[in-house]
């Protein structure tokens, strides 16, 4: 698939329609976000480790005025690109999404709801697709075995913000972790239960389960079980599933009665 | 020497509405029990998720927010964002294991001193029924 992407790219390239691409760069065994500007190094590109190149195209098409970029994206990149959108945060119209599908083994380590975008531009998608349910085991504890289980895994948290870093749907300037309001500065670990609250009520209606953050935990909290909870309720709630459809809103933004 | 426990419920009132409900049902001299702390907002929409966690984790054994009733916000759609967020939010703290009836929206009118007071009679009731908020027992254990 990497062979083919690299002639698919230089194509692309050739025909003058973007400026650069956004994609992996491999330098001395290691990946980095990079953007091609130039065909020759396109045979650097690499597709692994998974890495979420939507806030990289925030940060760029920030920087830069006009220019159009193209961007490798997987399942979890182009959600993320279509809420980013939604927020003001990215223009789609500076963008040519070049979608790769993700494989099973990679599918399944992030549970994602669907690993591939809607148009596969090199490679072939999972034909046959189910996520592991992984709220299941936690919608059927009691309520006080919950309380218990966040309370042990929450405690394990040393505060580094890298759930916050990691994730591409984090773009406030300001940021109400960081606000001694709610969140006391210089204690390990952070009170329970504020910290990891805010952050999972902030992302509801936006997550849009990439994973980045249970990835990005040193601790090994299961993040990705509230935010997948959260994904849930707000489907069942407005009927509202985050990273599809570019024109429905997020009903936590909206001045509609609820329904 | 033992303390009896009584239900501490904070309770966000909005300035237009509910907080004159219960303004009505005081100067009425109608009776309901002294759970209740209340905090003034001007809109219940002004009512973050972050102050009611703050609040429970503070040792409030619930919540109470008032609001307009719908169609009557002083701030037009601020009470619909409020009814969104707080049943967001309910879920949250049930995903959490707190009972997410600790978490209660009402709307009460101006007028409605009756229904503030008895709202708050059902609520001080059931909140003593689910007994002290777990919350507030595991922050004491901190401190």
């Amino acid at each position: 698939m990497e062979q083919e992407l690299k002639a698919h790219l230089k194509k692309l390239m050739a025909s003058g329609d973007v400026a650069g691409i956004i994609a992996l760069k491999s330098e001395r065994g290691m990946a980095k976000p990079y953007l091609f500007a130039d065909a020759s190094e396109l045979e650097c590109l690499c597709l692994t480790p998974k890495y979420p190149m939507a806030s990289v195209a925030r940060l760029l098409l920030d920087e830069d005025g006009a220019a159009r970029f193209a961007i490798v994206c997987r399942g979890c990149d182009e959600r993320a690109l279509r809420e980013l959108a939604k927020r003001h945060q990215v223009d789609l119209d500076r963008l040519v999404i070049v979608g790769i599908p993700c494989d099973e083994e990679m599918a399944r380590e992030c549970a994602c709801p669907e690993p591939f975008p809607s148009v596969v531009a090199v490679g072939t998608k999972l034909e046959q697709w189910e996520a592991e349910d992984i709220g299941a085991a936690y919608r059927a504890m009691e309520l006080d075995e919950k309380l218990a289980f966040w309370k042990h895994q929450l405690e394990k948290c040393n505060k580094c913000y890298g759930c916050r870093n990691a994730c591409p749907m984090c773009f406030c300037k300001d940021c109400e972790l960081e606000n001694a309001l709610w969140v006391k500065h210089g204690r390990l670990p952070p009170e329970f239960p504020i910290y990891h609250m805010i952050r999972a009520f902030h992302l509801a209606g936006k997550c849009i389960a990439c994973g980045e953050c249970q990835r990005a935990c040193p601790s090994d909290i299961p993040l990705m079980v509230l935010n997948t909870l959260l994904r849930e309720d707000m489907e069942e709630l407005f009927g509202y599933v985050s990273g599809t459809g570019a024109d429905a809103e997020n009903p936590l933004y909206t001045k509609e009665e609820m329904q | 020497m033992a303390e009896t426990w009584n239900p501490k419920i904070v309770g966000f009132l909005c300035n237009w509405c509910c907080y004159a409900g219960a303004d009505m049902a005081g100067t009425s001299r109608m009776k309901y029990p002294p759970n209740i702390r209340i905090i003034r907002v001007m809109c219940s929409s002004r009512i973050n998720a972050e102050m009611v966690i703050k609040a429970f984790q503070m040792g409030a054994d619930a919540v109470f927010i008032g609001g307009c009733h719908p169609g009557d916000c002083h701030y037009v759609d601020g009470n619909y964002r409020t009814q969104k967020r707080i049943a967001v939010l309910r879920r949250l703290l049930e995903h959490l294991g707190i009972d997410p009836r600790r978490l209660r929206l009402e709307w009460v009118s101006a007028a409605e001193g009756e229904k503030f007071a008895q709202t708050m009679d059902e609520f001080a009731k059931e909140v003593a029924e689910l007994g002290p908020s777990p919350l507030a027992a595991l922050q004491r254990e901190v401190l």
